[in-house]
């Protein structure tokens, strides 16, 4: 308790981070200025929501871009994530509770479509041996790779193992791809009329809090009369994903790649040069959840 | 979650309770203070959960024990239920979010992420489409199955 006793005054945290939260502040209010964008492509309804807008500004704010944030900002921002994000999880037990019964009579359903967390290889795992990648794909297609993915394939593999580099780069890709891409993939999705809304609302949750936030509530926009189930299932889904997920990752989806890899690589896989894609420059952000 | 409660609920303060009172008003039409009750209520759930995750020594990532709290205390056991309900309804689920994004894209490393060969972003491509898709083709074969709908 002792140690951290220059940061526990109220006036010394706010000293040290004032400029962070007076920025955060400044980018939310023009996100919500902006607000909710809808337009119609086909028979997709797109959904450009102001979270959206507000981590497009960022990134060209922070300190990469235009470099209004400091590096020590930027670290203590993604700190911060998971700060933030809990109230909006408080919100979705919420809705969980007062709607108990809903989410009893769908539990065994919620619980099933974990298993499609295979999906990731069966997909992606082809089409990363025809692109020429080697042992970077089974790190890279086993999961989508959040945080404790990643930390899982360090330890097993090794912090510089090529699978640990293929892991890192859908970690560092995954969260620009997974936060823009999943909630137009909802979109597109939706316009199929295929599937159930609640079967969509599911299959949001893939274990980051942030990138479930914008696929569900582009669902939620397309599907009014499904809004609350919606963000409560989504919410539910990514909860049992964040607690399973690792455990999915380490017993069922890992040697799962790891066999079809055998299978496949001989065959699709590209010969000669052997050269690894990926150089995976050592990332500092911590994002996801 | 080596931040202290103390470091904590400044950090809230400052991020998602100011700034989800405000997002309310620009989306909903919300007045300030309709808000603050429900923000509160959330702010107050997500300490309890947080708190508790300090205190339970099992790795389990600390939103679930947020997401936990919130639904032991709506659900129709809790005596409280009925005001909790109320006040949160009255905030958006979209409202709290804004602000997620914008620390997440602050905290993003942009550069690493333009380091990455083009390969691995078809791949990314293919890894969320794949999880998302064989999802919720699962979830419609289950909830059909269970005649859940």
């Amino acid at each position: 308790m002792k140690k951290a006793s220059q940061k526990t005054t109220i006036l010394g945290h706010l000293k040290e981070n004032y400029r962070l939260y007076a920025i955060a502040f400044g980018i939310v209010i023009i996100a919500e200025l902006i607000g909710t964008i809808k337009f119609n492509i086909g028979s997709a309804l797109i959904v450009l929501y102001p979270m959206l807008f507000a981590i497009i500004i960022s990134i060209i704010l922070g300190k990469d871009v235009l470099g209004f944030l400091k590096k020590k900002e930027a670290k203590k921002a993604s700190s911060l994530v998971l700060v933030a994000i809990s109230p909006f999880m408080a919100k979705i037990g919420v809705m969980a509770g007062s709607n108990l019964p809903e989410l009893v009579n769908v539990g065994p359903a919620l619980v099933f479509q974990e298993f499609g967390t295979i999906g990731t290889m069966l997909f992606a795992l082809p089409i990363a041996l025809l692109l020429g990648l080697k042992r970077e794909a089974i790190g890279a297609t086993s999961s989508t790779n959040r945080d404790k993915d990643y930390g899982l394939i360090c330890s097993k593999y090794g912090a510089n193992s090529p699978e640990a580099r293929g892991s890192l780069s859908i970690y560092i890709i995954g969260f620009l791809i997974g936060t823009t891409y999943l909630g137009l993939l909802a979109s597109i999705v939706a316009s199929f009329d295929f599937f159930h809304p609640l079967a969509l609302a599911m299959a949001s949750g893939i274990g980051s809090g942030v990138m479930m936030a914008a696929a569900s509530s582009t669902l939620a926009t397309i599907y009014p009369a499904y809004a609350d189930q919606i963000i409560m299932l989504a919410g539910m889904s990514d909860m049992l994903s964040a607690i399973t997920g690792i455990y999915f990752t380490l017993f069922i989806s890992l040697p799962l790649v790891n066999k079809v890899y055998a299978i496949l690589e001989p065959r699709i896989g590209r010969r000669g040069k052997n050269k690894n894609v990926a150089p995976a420059k050592s990332a500092e952000s911590r994002i996801s959840q | 979650m080596n931040m202290s409660m103390k470091d904590w609920t400044i950090s809230l303060l400052f991020t998602s309770v100011l700034t989800t009172i405000i997002a309310n008003f620009f989306q909903n039409d919300i007045s300030i203070l309709e808000s603050v009750p429900g923000v509160l209520i959330l702010s107050s759930i997500a300490f309890i959960g947080i708190f508790i995750a300090k205190l339970v020594p099992l790795k389990i990532p600390a939103v679930v024990y947020v997401a936990l709290t919130g639904l032991l205390l709506a659900s129709p056991i809790s005596p409280i239920s009925d005001p909790i309900i109320y006040y949160t309804s009255l905030i958006s689920f979209t409202a709290p979010i804004t602000v997620v994004g914008t620390l997440a894209g602050i905290g993003l490393d942009f550069k690493a992420f333009m380091s990455q060969s083009w390969k691995m972003v078809i791949i990314a491509v293919f890894v969320f489409t794949g999880t998302f898709l064989l999802q919720a083709v699962f979830a419609q074969v289950f909830l059909t199955v269970t005649n859940a709908f």
